[in-house]
């Protein structure tokens, strides 16, 4: 699973060098960046992270500032501090704030890379399990009354998500910029999820009430909704998209023989016509004429119609001034 | 009537020819054809003739057979013709016996076959 880094800094130069020294390790974590606090804290809600890189002076919101939200409102994540302005009550300020680690600028690229490192080799400490069912696993979480923090990365929809548990309870879930219940039933529905356990739960912070069980058939729930939903909304899909290409399909057998000048205005499929296309076809049946091909109508109105039976009936809208007969020859090919 | 359509049965691959009055009650038909004769469904055809209403002209294309559906003053024309009939031909008689018709239901009083003239 490819965790995901945040590195605050307003300095752009160090910003995009540190992205790019860092990029060596894409296979391990994947860096992103943000130019202040500001803009740290509204990347931290929208995705999941597993460490923050932070500089300490910047503008809008300084990193011990930064710092001091992430203990709050996101305690799992450990934030490492990085500063051009190092003195010994700057770092015990950091480092009694919450943060795992000091760096004074400047520094090598591979210091803090190994730094990383070491950091997120902790969110793994309890194991990393492969394509597993999320559902499942935490019900074995819940049986052994586990203290954890679980990270879990969805295959299928690449999202991050993240539970924490005391004594096999759920207390907390988060996932991109939702948390808690509505969190943990996105979670529970996917089925194929690498997932990293860190043996403690810094959480203390409860946003899930329910019992696990009754969140997980909750979760269920919704899934079957949602592939019901699919299901009925690909058909359709298919359908229109069949449906056009019959309608091209037509104009373009016309044109071919007709030139574009042939007196089409228009062509689509409508089902209001169905019924007289039934009595059509019956009239036809009354002199073993065989099957229905089409049907041309002068209604005496601006424009003729030609219809053609088909699962929908298709509608031609033709200039009463259009060649008919080769219209009705081309189309009843 | 049968010399009024006298052209129209004469053009070449038509089958037959029919005509209702507007509720769907056959007033005439002839197929010279022995192999094909007007269908005589009382009930079905006032239905197929309200399901006509408002079209003024129609050419039913149909696997082996043709119907040229024409309203007229008195009812509908339904002529059945084989698939190499010469439509323009058709529809040039037509467009000059019509116009008889309505002359013949005015003058000779035609209206005692047609009960439910609109």
């Amino acid at each position: 699973m490819i965790k995901r880094v945040l590195i605050v800094d307003d300095d752009q130069e160090m910003l995009l060098s540190l992205k790019e020294g860092l990029g060596k390790y894409e296979e391990t974590f994947s860096v992103r960046i943000a130019g202040d606090g500001v803009a740290a804290i509204e990347k931290l809600k929208e995705h999941t992270f597993s460490l923050v890189v932070s500089d300490l002076k910047m503008p809008r919101r300084d990193g011990l500032s930064l710092l001091s939200y992430i203990m709050e409102h996101y305690p799992e994540i450990p934030v490492i501090i990085i500063t051009g302005y190092s003195t010994p009550e700057m770092e015990k300020l950091a480092m009694e704030g919450g943060a795992v680690g000091y760096i004074a600028k400047p520094f090598m690229v591979e210091d803090l890379a190994r730094k990383i490192l070491s950091t997120l080799r902790k969110e793994s400490e309890g194991g990393t399990l492969h394509s597993v069912s999320s559902g499942m696993f935490l019900q074995l979480i819940e049986m052994e009354q586990k203290t954890c923090t679980i990270r879990l990365f969805d295959q299928t929809s690449k999202k991050h998500g993240v539970l924490f548990f005391k004594d096999g309870e759920l207390l907390d879930a988060r996932v991109d910029g939702l948390r808690g219940e509505g969190a943990a039933y996105e979670i529970f529905t996917w089925d194929e999820v690498t997932l990293s356990i860190q043996n403690d739960c810094i959480q203390k912070q409860r946003t899930v009430h329910s019992e696990l069980q009754a969140i997980l058939l909750e979760a269920m729930r919704l899934k079957d909704e949602a592939d019901q939903a699919k299901r009925e909304v690909h058909p359709a899909k298919e359908e229109k998209a069949a449906e056009g290409q019959l309608l091209k399909k037509i104009r373009n057998r016309i044109e071919k023989e007709l030139g574009r000048r042939c007196g089409v205005e228009d062509i689509y499929c409508d089902d209001a016509w169905d019924g007289l296309m039934s009595y059509l076809s019956q009239a036809g049946e009354c002199f073993d004429a065989g099957a229905f091909k089409l049907g041309y109508l002068d209604r005496g109105e601006a424009n003729d119609l030609i219809l053609l039976p088909g699962q929908e009936t298709v509608v031609i809208i033709v200039s009463p001034n259009c060649p008919r007969d080769r219209i009705i020859e081309t189309l009843s090919v | 009537m049968e010399m009024l359509f006298k052209d129209i049965l004469n053009t070449d691959d038509v089958e037959g020819i029919m005509l209702f009055s507007h509720d769907g009650e056959m007033v005439f038909d002839l197929f010279p054809s022995a192999t094909l004769s007007a269908p005589h469904k009382k009930t079905w055809w006032p239905l197929f003739m309200n399901a006509l209403k408002g079209i003024r002209e129609a050419d039913l294309i149909f696997e082996k057979r043709r119907l040229y559906v024409r309203k007229t003053d008195v009812g509908y024309l339904i002529i059945v013709t084989g698939l190499f009939s010469p439509m323009a031909m058709l529809r040039l008689n037509c467009d000059i016996v019509l116009p008889s018709l309505k002359e013949m239901n005015k003058k000779k009083g035609l209206k005692r076959f047609f009960k439910g003239k609109r």
